[in-house]
């Protein structure tokens, strides 16, 4: 945990909302805006894998699986059956539950890089079924998703700002989520299996149940990052929904950040997502490749000289500036 | 039918050969190194660029061309072991997966950068040429890959059998504290293996070049099939691996002819999860971890 | 009395390498268990045969009435029976007392309840000091008293101690016997592995000598240092019953 967090907490818990409630008011570029509502989703997704990939070592290359499910289960819902994506968003997340179950079932059995190939696995399997089902799910072709104008109560806006505001309630939700899981048994429990699954055992963690019940939890979340995903784009197909930078983006975020900690997956999207923000701004948006350079450049540098992320770097400058700050700071007994 | 089923074998093991050079690289380094190497098929790729840049400049054959690549991803194994992996060798899974995972998304991309995302193929006197048994057709220049895959994987068991350094090279594989305690120096052990580990995918990518387009993703196809051969022929295990390989490429070439063009990778995909799941320490016995 | 622990024709191998054989001996509630032997006799292995990490070959593990063999570490920790590590494994990142609250938690999954019930654990091993120094940080041998403060904060009827006298100086060892003597009273069984035959005289009522994965003796501590098998397999001429002396074996 950062100290930063530790020192005065809810001030700039409150300071940050307040920032991120007024910004859709006073930047109106939409070309921002898409940008902020990108940093939202990403850091979004980033908080559901790093509650799996972070805080219980479980280091997923998968998860592009729950998003597409989710994606495709709303927008399917939506397009075949008339219902809304509002329903359609928590239906993506239930599917999304489900098939955590048997995957999990499937990739908990392997440690460390047979569990992330195994998740790539799951997801490309779940891609190439999807090209596959024409009849039902537009097969490779996909669709566009019917613009039905303003309609709030099917989640399509006019407005920008109703989609900021959407994914930074997401976000919220997230990060609240983390916050009662890391103070709670629960996240005792995640962290010890991060660090050492036998130990854990030894002192009657039911590491296969806690794995499969914070699995449940990441499958849900992304699933709703996918239905909102595709009702802002208005698009739907298997490369989109099931894209495999959509799991390395999910890792990514909160590896640079700093995995394990609740800021670190926001941390860690702003900062990314800034640099392809810069990057495109420079090249254009025609450069294929640019944007992936500079990340793993990013990430290459992040594990070889901060291997606990960024977020460190930053509570470091902070406390270096507040010495008394820190020698007030509050225990916080998760973490060293 | 028959020979349906025969060409699709024959097509299969030849391509096999070339997944086994790539898989066999991925376990040297996984059992001396003890890292997996995401970043495996994108030393295939380099492979290929290297044998098409000589070929469409110098008009090198891309064979021939073995003889650069080979030792150049020799080099570059040195060094990408020296200054990098080694560097992450203490630390846990997440800095060990993801140092080459982002290495793998960075050569890529900046393939892409260089090279653009085109197709760039090389048109050798062999490339279309074939022969045949019976109803069974032979693609020359495929044959002649398979050959020397198969020939490299010979001479890297002599090498490991037969060999001071290559015994060296088991021995840490095997214990790496009581290979230190014979007195093999493991800095030297582990560069030599993710050298002649990057050898043999530059070895794969030159032979690929005659029949087989490169581009900047092009790894991706061979690292995933050589995960797959590698977690069933069990990780660390070379003959494993080799065998494996020869199976997912008949799978592959099988789940094409039988099941439709673009099910090859479903089949391998579906393969590797049977086994991750009833079969965990893969085919040939042994141990996961 | 009654038994706590009962193991009967306990049964292990690793290909051909018999590392538990038949092994049987029962240990009585409340009592203190030393099993003894030289290295790669095969008690590790029995402690992880026992604990459930795993699987006998043949065999039965009985404990406080309950068949153990099939059940997942967990459970049998859930059981009440509780084990360290030969070699210390905490969890390195978190604090001392986040890591016996992690344990703690097994008995009562309220914040409060567990930390207080930490400290207890924490401050009878010694450790409060250091209750907010990352697991990482400690010595070894602090780590090994972690290790104990995290398995008696899952509040076990039996503890398994496995070495954990190693590398202690003649002082520590005497707190060691004084930390183990304090938790046999309160009526915890206990069983020992441990070389330092100072130590074992000191709390062990029974003793259990294996060699070769086998039994090869038990009973009370003048009938096994006197037993010529025993003095043949592990102590050495060396070593006679003079109570306290020096440490015999490794
Ligand atoms: N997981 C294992 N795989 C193979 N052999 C093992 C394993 N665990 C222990 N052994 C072997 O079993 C024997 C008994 O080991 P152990 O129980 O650790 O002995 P002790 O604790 O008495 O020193 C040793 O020969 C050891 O090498
Ligand atoms: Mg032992």
């Amino acid at each position: 945990m950062t100290h930063i967090w530790k020192t005065r907490p809810w001030f700039w818990v409150a300071v940050l909302a307040a920032i991120a409630l007024v910004l859709p008011l006073v930047v109106s570029n939409p070309f921002a805006v898409d940008i902020f509502i990108r940093v939202l989703l990403f850091a979004f997704i980033g908080v559901a894998w790093n509650l799996m990939g972070g805080y219980a070592k479980q280091l997923s290359l998968g998860h592009a699986a729950y998003f597409g499910l989710g994606a495709y289960t709303s927008t399917i819902l939506l397009i075949r059956f008339g219902i809304s994506p509002w329903i359609g968003i928590i239906a993506g997340g239930v599917v999304a539950m489900l098939a955590s179950l048997p995957i999990g079932a499937l990739c908990f059995r392997l440690r460390g890089p047979y569990f992330a190939i195994a998740t790539i696995a799951t997801a490309q399997v779940l891609m190439l079924l999807f090209l596959k089902f024409r009849d039902f799910a537009w097969g490779a072709e996909g669709t566009t998703l019917p613009n039905l104008g303003d309609a709030p109560l099917m989640m399509q806006f006019d407005s920008k700002a109703a989609y900021y505001y959407l994914a930074l309630a997401l976000l919220a939700l997230g990060l609240a989520i983390t916050y009662r899981i890391e103070r709670s048994w629960m996240g005792f429990y995640l962290v010890a299996v991060g660090e050492d699954e036998d130990a854990a055992e030894a002192i009657g963690v039911d590491t296969t149940k806690i794995k499969r019940h914070i699995y449940l939890i990441s499958a849900f979340l992304t699933a709703l990052g996918g239905t909102f995903y595709i009702q802002y784009i208005y698009f739907i197909d298997p490369n989109t929904a099931f894209s495999f930078n959509i799991s390395v983006e999910a890792a990514l975020v909160s590896i640079v950040g700093g995995i394990g900690t609740l800021w670190g997956p926001v941390v860690g999207t702003i900062l990314l997502e800034a640099t392809s923000a810069l990057l495109q701004s420079w090249f254009g948006s025609g450069h294929g490749g640019v944007q992936l350079t500079v990340y793993s450049l990013i990430l290459v540098s992040v594990i070889l000289w901060r291997p606990s992320g960024l977020i460190g770097v930053f509570s470091d400058l902070y406390r270096r500036f507040t010495y008394a700050g820190a020698a007030r700071a509050k225990e916080v007994p998760l973490d060293g | 039918m028959l020979a349906t089923l025969a060409q699709a074998v024959v097509n299969g093991l030849l391509i096999g050969g070339i997944y086994a050079l790539v898989s066999i690289g991925v376990t040297l380094i996984f059992g001396v190194v003890k890292i997996v190497n995401f970043a495996q098929g994108e030393f295939v790729m380099i492979g290929m660029y290297i044998s098409f840049f000589l070929a469409s400049t110098f008009g090198v054959d891309p064979l021939l061309s073995l003889l650069i690549s080979m030792p150049s991803l020799f080099a570059i194994g040195v060094l990408l072991q020296h200054f990098l992996i080694r560097r992450v060798l203490a630390l846990g899974d997440m800095p060990q997966i993801f140092l080459t995972f982002a290495l793998s998304l960075l050569l890529m991309n900046i393939a892409l950068l260089l090279f653009t995302a085109n197709y760039r193929t090389v048109q050798t006197p062999y490339s279309e040429l074939t022969f045949h048994i019976g109803p069974v057709y032979f693609a020359v220049a495929k044959l002649i890959a398979f050959a020397i895959a198969m020939l490299l994987s010979a001479l890297l068991y002599l090498f490991l059998h037969g060999t001071d350094l290559g015994k060296a090279m088991r021995a840490a594989a095997q214990n790496r504290e009581v290979a230190m305690l014979m007195g093999i120096n493991p800095d030297r052990v582990f560069c030599v293996a993710v050298g002649v580990a990057l050898a043999l995918a530059g070895a794969a990518g030159s032979l690929l070049m005659p029949f087989y387009p490169a581009y900047p993703l092009v790894g991706q196809i061979f690292v995933l099939m050589a995960f797959v051969a590698v977690v069933l022929g069990t990780l660390g295990n070379i003959t494993g691996a080799l065998i494996a390989s020869l199976m997912m490429g008949v799978a592959e070439s099988l789940g094409v002819q039988f099941v439709g063009a673009d099910s090859g990778l479903i089949v391998v995909f579906v393969m590797l999860l049977l086994t991750l799941a009833f079969r965990p320490n893969g085919l040939f016995g042994g141990w996961a971890r | 009395m009654a038994e706590a622990l009962v193991i009967r024709n306990l049964s292990k191998r690793f290909g051909g390498l018999r590392a538990v054989q038949d092994l049987s001996f029962a240990v009585q509630d409340g009592e203190t268990v030393a099993l003894i032997g030289p290295n790669g006799a095969g008690k590790t292995t029995s402690f992880n045969l026992i604990t459930g990490y795993y699987r006998p070959d043949t065999g039965s593990v009985f404990a406080f009435g309950r068949e153990l063999v099939g059940l997942r570490p967990h459970e049998i920790c859930g059981h009440g029976l509780a084990r360290t590590f030969q070699v210390a494994r905490p969890f390195g990142k978190m604090t001392v007392l986040a890591n016996v609250m992690t344990g703690a938690f097994l008995r009562n999954k309220n914040l409060d309840t567990a930390r207080s019930r930490a400290r207890t654990a924490i401050e009878f091993v010694g450790l409060s000091a250091k209750e907010h120094t990352p697991a990482r940080e400690l010595t070894t041998i602090d780590q090994r008293r972690l290790e104990m403060a995290r398995a008696l904060a899952t509040e076990p009827r039996l503890l398994l101690l496995d070495e954990v006298m190693a590398g202690l100086n003649h002082a520590e060892v005497d707190q060691a016997v004084a930390l183990i003597g304090k938790l046999s009273k309160r009526g915890l069984t206990i069983v020992i592995v441990e070389h330092v035959m100072r130590a074992i005289m000191a709390v062990a009522r029974h003793i259990v000598v294996l060699d070769h994965g086998q039994k090869i003796a038990e009973g009370g501590p003048k009938d096994i240092v006197a037993n010529q098998e025993v003095i043949r397999a592990y102590l050495g001429t060396g070593y006679r019953y003079e109570a306290p002396a020096g440490d015999a074996a490794c």
